[in-house]
């Protein structure tokens, strides 16, 4: 990785401060910043390890990640991906029993998680360093002879079941779920797993699905700690140097689509607040135009208190708490959505607000103002993605896992400086496709301000049964 | 303000974090050092110089515990205005903005006061009611264009435009029932900057926009508790745990946050956040001369009062189990409540171990008989409440909670937990689970210090709550010295059915209470 500079044209250095200055006048310099360079290396069978020597505590992040998760799901098997990932931790490896790793995990206080990621599936654990034997010997074992022990399989599908039996205890579960469900259709990002969906899947689904996937050639670890890299590639090669090549390639599926009707969706629970969301799919995390969008939506919505949404739906009207909008730029399409959490009674009011705020940004734009202290913000808040050893080598990471160059943060970056006032107002007037919104309302219709059908031309009611 | 002179007596306390067993002889990286000024005023600091970044992290040494009935809701409304800005920040014209703020408190008392009335007049002058509630109305319209008046003067989130402008991170603040945080971190060469916005804010607050945020906050409560199966659950049960310690309220009740005013807010400011309750913490990239000249600079001239009001109600002994159901359009779920000690009792250490023995992880004690043996419950936690690191400055409780498997009835949840908890108090805990739950000490201890902000706050808490920030260490002796007996004896003593409230979700049907 080159050098990092934070630099930002318009700053100017002030020195002596006086005490009656303003905090609004306060300068600062550029903050000068090399943030230290993770090691990348591959052994034989084809795990790329990128390192990050770190010698103040005497503890090690370890993560693996696999290209794959659950965006590879099927409709009739949703759900497939979680399971093999938790089964992969509660299932036992190796000469271990389930309740042995456990104990020997515990034991010694390493902590040993195994997850699905939306295009990817990740080991993450954590340990200090006199463990590092035992941790790298569970987890090699977990990732080359994991055991499946099949009454722990029927314990998590007969747990997930229950999950699902409870998915809509929590409005703002419901109110994720529905949204995502409505913009993506059936592309696997709208994909939740079913009653019907776990019922379909069989101990040899998972032993499929784990063989498809957790393969040498198919992962990226990143390691930070209290290790040489020597001792490192040693210990890579020992625990890992014998797992077989797999050569198998794994593609993303086709990109999202828009297959939704714009109207409003309403999933009715009796409570006594509207939460709701609305939004459109646009666009993903390659587009050039992503860094102009997220400019604009920092003003719009994204900047927490020095965005619109907030200022004039919270700050000024006080009618929610939570308020703002969101745009995440997914691999596989993104969608920007803004969302707010209100008395029922003041669901029409507050909409109409967020509405005019946003088409206000997409027919005059933004403030070079606004413009400026997003940019700023951004750009003064890059050095969190490194303030930590283990922060730093999962970002350089997941750029490979994501398919960007190694020095693509360093590229944001410049990108992000480079975003002009004409550019955000471009991208807003683009991609602000206000009549495609989908508006997802979870409450209960009889307390709100307004009847349903004056908020939108097209109403659909969201079927809550749990099938 | 008055200006007190700035010869603060420092005091520099290099000491080096007590917690090395867990790598012997190997140089530990971060002493503490500590800084007290004239005014009472604490700051510690500790240089870490990973990255050019730092946390800044503010305690008051007062949280909702130390509101009184009336004015509940209070601690959590300040902690809000604190993000108003200040005289400076925030405003174009203070002195105006003041004014109509002085005529928006005197319209709000008429409004209060009328509202008091309202019920008589239904009572004994009917005929008088329209009159009335349009008398209420009007000062209503008066207040809103008041403060219509005075947002002209006002810079709308301009504290958190600064701060968000210099790359803000973890900018935050919590309510807490013995302590409220404040917390920002921000690239180094920003300490002065940290400096002059947290004295400022914490010298000359200014409670604008209040009547709005008033609103926000009640908003809040509707998220967070009303909607929210969980938090309603507990709501009932702390208030049923505690019938006199102010620990009694969980999070503030509606109408008491409709109902609060500035003088509310001034006067527990006034009251709680002086110098020698408040506490300051500092790590990152920063220079212990520099944090020392920023501190006299920013914060030496603040007064040194004290006028702390103390808590005295103290809970009476529980005489027998308490049982509260809340129906909810929700699936089944327990929570359960023990009452404990206080952070400066013996037993508390031993609470903190019974605690992991019980409820940290897959191979604790409940997750493996409620989750993985007998597989009645989806989730088992465990937690203590108010929970903070070194404990609560008030006797607390130890709650659990867990939801049950479908067909699994609370009562066979509750009846396993029991069994476990009669284990506790007949058997002694044998010395590979002890020694399990000390190797998680160690490891925690060392995994607290990993990133400025889980020590900032570590340090701060622990200073406010102790009044010294080395008990946060010595903790780590006591934990480690825990024994199978004290468990045995503290469970007996404890996890008893005279000393429980239990708090069960009964699902509303579909088509009930409608």
């Amino acid at each position: 990785m080159r050098t990092f500079k934070f630099i930002f044209v318009f700053i100017v250095l002030l020195s002596g401060l006086s005490f009656a200055q303003h905090p609004r006048d306060m300068k600062f310099a550029p903050l000068d910043f090399n943030p230290p360079e993770p090691v990348r290396f591959e052994i034989d069978n084809g795990i790329v390890v990128y390192f990050l020597e770190d010698h103040q505590l005497p503890v090690m992040t370890v993560s693996a990640y696999f290209h794959g998760g659950t965006v590879q799901d099927t409709k009739d098997k949703a759900g497939l991906s979680n399971i093999t990932a938790t089964l992969l931790r509660s299932g036992g490896a190796g000469p271990r029993t389930p309740d042995k790793i456990d104990s020997d995990l515990d034991f010694v206080g390493i902590s040993l998680n195994s997850s699905a990621g939306d295009e990817y599936f990740a080991v993450n654990m954590r340990l200090l360093k006199k463990d590092t034997d035992t941790g790298f010997e569970i987890l090699s074992d977990m990732l080359t002879k994991p055991v499946f022990d099949s009454s722990k399989m029927e314990l998590e599908l007969s747990n997930k079941l229950d999950e699902i039996k409870r998915q809509n205890d929590d409005p703002r579960d419901i109110g994720r779920r529905v949204y995502y469900q409505t913009v993506y259709g059936d592309h696997p990002y709208g994909l939740y797993p079913t009653l019907q969906s776990i019922n379909n899947i069989s101990r040899d689904d998972v032993i499929d699905w784990f063989k498809k996937f957790y393969n040498p050639d198919n992962c990226i670890m990143a390691i930070s700690g209290d290790m040489t890299v020597d001792e490192l590639k040693s210990t890579i090669n020992k625990y890992f140097g014998d797992w077989k090549k797999s050569n198998i390639k794994i593609e993303n599926p086709a990109p999202a689509q828009q297959t939704y009707k714009p109207g409003l969706y309403y999933a009715e629970k009796n409570i006594n607040q509207a939460n709701f969301r609305f939004g459109f799919l646009c666009m993903t995390d390659k587009n050039p135009d992503r860094f102009a969008f997220e400019v604009m939506n920092f003003a719009l919505g994204g900047g927490g208190f020095s965005s619109r949404l907030m200022q004039q739906v919270r700050t000024a009207a006080g009618l929610a708490y939570s308020v703002g909008s969101y745009f995440y730029a997914r691999p596989l399409g993104g969608t920007l959505f803004g969302y707010c959490l209100t008395k029922a009674d003041q669901l029409s009011q507050s909409l109409k607000m967020m509405m005019a705020i946003i088409t206000e940004v997409k027919e005059n734009g933004i403030t070079k103002d606004e413009m400026e202290l997003a940019k700023e913000s951004i750009i003064n808040g890059y050095v969190f993605s490194y303030d930590t050893p283990s922060g730093l080598v999962n970002a350089i990471a997941m750029l490979e896992l994501g398919g960007f160059p190694s020095d693509q943060l360093q590229k944001d970056l410049e990108q992000y400086q480079a975003v002009t006032l004409e550019k955000c107002n471009e991208v807003a007037k683009k991609y602000l496709d206000l009549d495609k919104i989908a508006l997802v309302i979870v409450g209960s219709e009889k307390e709100f301000d307004a009847p349903l059908d004056s908020l939108s031309k097209a109403v659909f009611k969201v079927p809550m049964e749990i099938k | 303000m008055k200006q007190i002179k700035l010869t603060a007596l420092i005091v520099i306390t290099c000491f080096v974090l007590l917690f090395c067993t867990a790598w012997a002889g190997e140089k530990q990286p971060f002493p503490v050092n500590e800084i007290k000024l004239d005014n009472g005023l604490i700051v510690l600091i500790v240089e870490r110089t990973n990255a050019p970044v730092f946390t800044g992290y503010i305690c008051a040494g007062a949280g909702s515990a130390y509101e009184k009935i009336g004015n509940i809701g209070t601690a959590h409304l300040l902690e809000h205005m604190m993000f108003k800005g200040s005289e400076t920040v925030g405003t174009s014209n203070i002195g105006a903005e003041t004014e109509l703020w002085i005529k928006e408190d005197s319209v709000w008392a008429r409004i209060d006061k009328a509202n008091r009335l309202t019920r008589y007049i239904k009572m004994n002058q009917p005929e008088k009611l329209e009159e009335h509630l349009k008398y209420i109305e009007d000062l209503n319209s008066i207040l809103d264009s008041l403060a219509k008046a005075s947002s002209q003067y006002t810079i709308p989130n301009e504290f958190d435009q600064i701060y968000t402008r210099h790359g803000a991170a973890q900018f935050n603040a919590w309510t807490g029932y013995d302590i409220t945080s404040y917390h920002v971190s921000l690239p180094s060469n920003r300490l002065e900057l940290w400096f002059k916005m947290e004295s400022d804010r914490l010298k000359k607050p200014a409670f604008r926009e209040f009547f709005t945020e008033r609103d926000v906050v009640s908003e809040e409560r509707r998220q967070s508790v009303e909607n929210n199966s969980e938090s309603k659950l507990f709501e009932q049960l702390i208030a049923t745990s505690f019938l006199a310690h102010p620990y009694q309220i969980y999070w503030e009740w509606q109408s008491e946050i409709n109902n609060l005013t500035r003088q509310d807010l001034q006067r527990f400011f006034d009251t709680y956040y002086t110098p020698s309750n408040l506490t300051i913490a500092v790590v990152g990239d920063v220079k212990t001369d520099e944090v020392k000249k920023l501190a006299e600079k920013y914060f030496g001239d603040m007064s040194p009062v004290d006028n702390f009001e103390p808590i005295y109600t103290e809970e009476p002994e529980q005489l027998g189990e308490r049982r509260v159901n809340v129906s909810f359009d929700s699936s089944p779920a327990v929570y359960i409540a023990y009452h404990k000690t206080a952070f400066d009792s013996p037993d508390e250490p031993v609470f903190k171990v019974i605690g992991r023995l019980i409820g940290d992880g897959r191979t604790s004690r409940l997750y493996k008989s409620l989750v993985l043996d007998k597989q009645l419950s989806l989730n088992v936690d465990v937690a203590f409440f108010p929970g903070g690191i070194m404990g609560d400055r008030h006797a607390g409780v130890l709650n659990i909670y867990s939801e049950p498997k479908e067909g699994v009835s609370t009562a066979d949840v509750e009846a396993a937990i029991y069994e476990e908890f009669e284990k506790l108090t007949t058997e002694l805990v044998d010395e590979t689970e002890l020694t399990k739950i000390k190797n998680n000490i160690d490891a925690d201890y060392i995994w607290a210090t990993y990133n400025n902000f889980g020590l900032a706050y570590r340090l701060a808490i622990t200073q406010n709550m102790t009044r010294d920030w080395r008990n946060l260490f010595k903790l780590r002796e006591q934990l480690l010295a825990v024994t199978a007996e004290d468990i045995r004896r503290v469970a007996g003593k404890y996890l008893s059915e005279n000393n429980r409230t239990v708090a069960t979700l009964v699902p509303i049907k579909k088509g009930e209470d409608q």
